[in-house]
């Protein structure tokens, strides 16, 4: 029985003194990529048809506001690239336009979308997807936009009335953009 | 730098444990068995700790990922490995936590009544769990993009920790020959303190009922903390390392706590042993800080709505968004009082003893001859039998499952060795020993001994060491 105490203590010395550490390589860290992609709604704009009424072939709304996500700079350091998602509906009985405008914090235009013509219902559903980075455009436009202006046209008359129960115009938006952690 | 910070948290993520001190459990040759059952056979007249070094027990594991499971170098894309291994291989119930206890002072003598044992002291002692935020991670590492519905789980923040000096004064009292018992009392005096387990909420993204898409999150979480003002302004100069001291001599948070144990023989050779450790609280009331981030809100991108736009024509789309959010879902400050509740553990065991009878070291005459009165009291060369050991966790109770062998060398020297599973390691082989050099005892306990094959692929790792001056008093 002794040799069996005595053969624990020795196998335990033997493990300690023989501990070892095969070869790790803390550089593969440097290799480490992490890029999740976030995805979320970004504008919803909509307007009835009495209120294109109030401007007969003319501008019905003209708005400029701060749009401030983008040039955030937990997002304008890390976006590696990025899809914005437009879709339009329109329900009403008029012929419409309406432009986005992209402007940087002193108010130069960046970029600008324009949405023309929407035609008067019936009509399918207009999408359409402007690609950000790689071979898209530039992601200077997204991380330099603090304010967005938007200006919609009413390319008919007043008159005209839609048979839809609740005629509007919609436009939705989306992003879907890659931002590097890592 | 980079490197550096991976460095540190991987350690702490590969270093998580249990707390378990399976080896020094029903050690009765080492004073600081009764640490972990009061009610342990104490054949000592009296015992002194040699100050700070009495006792020290350093434990850590992982039941997720070692630093060899990602930097190991094989050949293989540290993305793949950290994609398969940490992303998608680990589990909300994976864990990340470590334990250590220093004794600073701790003695023990036999009162007049030779029945009762007395022993006290103080130590320090440093405790922290965390559980693996999957959600979180797999959100950092995915993003929600086309994951439409995918309810990100909050509730996956589940941590705590704490850092507090215990002054404790504990009896030993031989009821008969068969049964001894044993309790503990405990102040708790609490230095730092982190706790966040009771998170609930989700985020997640859905189709919109306006815009594309709605992304939604809905959150009762909290973190209270006690502390960590005084480290804060030790870090910044403003304050002295004396204040956190006296967080540890009763200038902090204060708790009362109690253990319970007993040894009871079956018969002559066959034991039953029992123990419940920390049970008791702490009362945070000095230097809180608490964060709060309740509530929930759906956002659909900047609305624009018209002709109320029209009419509001100066509204700030993108700042009353966020006020929105902010006010339905505030994010909270408060020093609202706390209690925490220590991580009960329990211990159980039952021990077969062999062999030769071992004398008496001392002039408690156990009488040790089979038939005499005392022989139930007998120590023997060779014990073996198995323990258990659960611990209260965030999670749920955690239980780990030995078997033990303790081989006897005379008086002068004691082995045991056991093999323990558990959630961290299935082949975990320790081994400690006790030697007695004169009044001088030393001992020493390691853990999971076949990982030091290859330490940096160990998911866990403990150990114990310790001296005292130990008298039997006069033969």
């Amino acid at each position: 029985m002794k040799k069996i105490g005595l053969f624990c203590v020795l196998f335990a010395l033997m493990l300690i003194g023989h501990s070892c550490i095969e070869e790790q390589d803390f550089g593969q860290y440097d290799d480490l990529s992490v890029i999740p992609k976030f995805e979320s709604s970004i504008i919803y704009i909509e307007a009835t048809e009495e209120v294109i009424n109030l401007a007969p072939n003319t501008t019905f709304y003209s708005q400029e506001f701060d749009f401030n996500p983008f040039s955030e700079s937990v997002f304008a350091d890390r976006v590696v690239d990025g899809v914005i998602t437009y879709e339009l509906e329109n329900t009403t009985s008029k012929d419409l336009d309406i432009k986005l405008e992209f402007l940087d914090e002193s108010g130069v235009i960046l970029d600008t979308e324009i949405f023309s013509p929407i035609y008067k219902a019936p009509s399918a559903v207009l999408k359409r997807e402007v690609v950000y980075g790689n071979t898209g455009e530039s992601l200077d436009i997204i991380i330099n936009t603090s304010k967005i202006r938007v200006t919609a046209n009413n390319l008919s008359d007043n008159s005209s009335v839609s048979t839809q129960p609740e005629p509007l115009i919609v436009l939705k938006s989306s992003g879907k953009f890659s931002v590097r952690v890592k | 730098m980079h490197n550096i910070l991976l460095i540190l948290v991987l350690g702490v993520c590969n270093f998580v444990l249990s707390q378990n001190k399976q080896i020094l459990y029903d050690f009765s040759e080492i004073p600081q068995s009764l640490m972990v059952n009061p009610g342990t056979e104490a054949d000592f007249q009296w015992y002194s700790g040699v100050p700070m070094l009495s006792g020290t027990s350093f434990q850590a594991g992982s039941s997720g990922i070692s630093v060899n499971d990602l930097f190991a170098n094989d050949g293989l894309d540290i993305n793949d490995k950290f994609r398969d291994r940490v992303i998608n291989g680990m589990s909300p119930k994976d864990d990340l936590s470590g334990n250590y206890q220093i004794e600073l002072i701790n003695a023990g003598y036999r009162g007049k009544n030779t029945d009762n044992f007395y022993s006290f002291g103080i130590y320090n002692e440093g405790d922290a769990i965390g559980y693996w935020f999957q959600d979180y991670a797999l959100l950092g590492y995915e993003g929600n993009a086309d994951k439409l519905n995918k309810r990100f789980d909050l509730g996956d923040l589940k941590t705590r920790g704490e850092i507090l000096n215990v002054f404790h004064f504990g009896v030993s009292k031989k009821i008969d020959n068969k049964l001894t018992l044993g309790l503990r009392g405990k102040l708790y005096s609490g230095i730092l303190d982190f706790t966040s387990t009771k998170n609930k909420g989700y985020f997640v993204t859905n189709e919109g009922q306006n815009n594309v898409l709605a992304n939604t999150i809905n959150a009762d979480m909290e973190l209270r903390s006690s502390g960590f003002v005084v480290f804060d302004a030790v870090n910044k100069k403003g304050g002295s390392t004396g204040d956190i001291i006296k967080r540890g001599f009763f200038g902090g948070d204060l708790g009362l706590g109690l253990d319970f144990g007993f040894t009871y023989h079956l018969n002559e050779q066959t034991v039953v042993t029992a123990s419940i450790l920390d049970l008791g609280f702490i009362y945070h009331s000095t230097d809180v800080l608490n964060y709060a981030l309740k509530g929930s809100a759906t956002v659909e991108g900047v609305e624009i709505i018209l002709p109320d736009a029209i009419n509001n024509g100066d509204t700030d789309f993108w700042q009353d968004l966020i006020d929105e959010v902010e006010e339905l879902v505030p994010f909270e400050e408060n020093n609202k009082n706390y209690i925490t509740f220590r991580p009960t553990k329990l211990y159980g065991s039952l021990r077969y003893n062999f062999g030769e009878k071992i004398e008496s070291k001392g002039s408690l005459d156990c009488n040790c001859n089979v038939s005499g009165g005392n022989s139930y009291r007998a120590k023997y060369a060779n014990s073996i039998g198995g323990q258990l050991y659960v611990i209260n966790r965030p999670r749920g109770p955690q239980a780990a499952l030995s078997a033990f062998y303790l081989r006897r060398l005379g008086n002068v020297m004691a082995i045991k060795a056991a093999y323990t599973i558990d959630k961290y390691s299935f082949t975990n082989l320790g081994v400690g020993l006790s030697m007695q050099v004169g009044p001088v005892n030393l001992y020493f306990m390691a853990d999971n001994l076949l990982a030091y094959q290859n330490v940096a692929a160990s998911n866990y790792a403990s150990f114990q060491l310790g001296i005292n001056i130990i008298s039997w008093g006069k033969k």
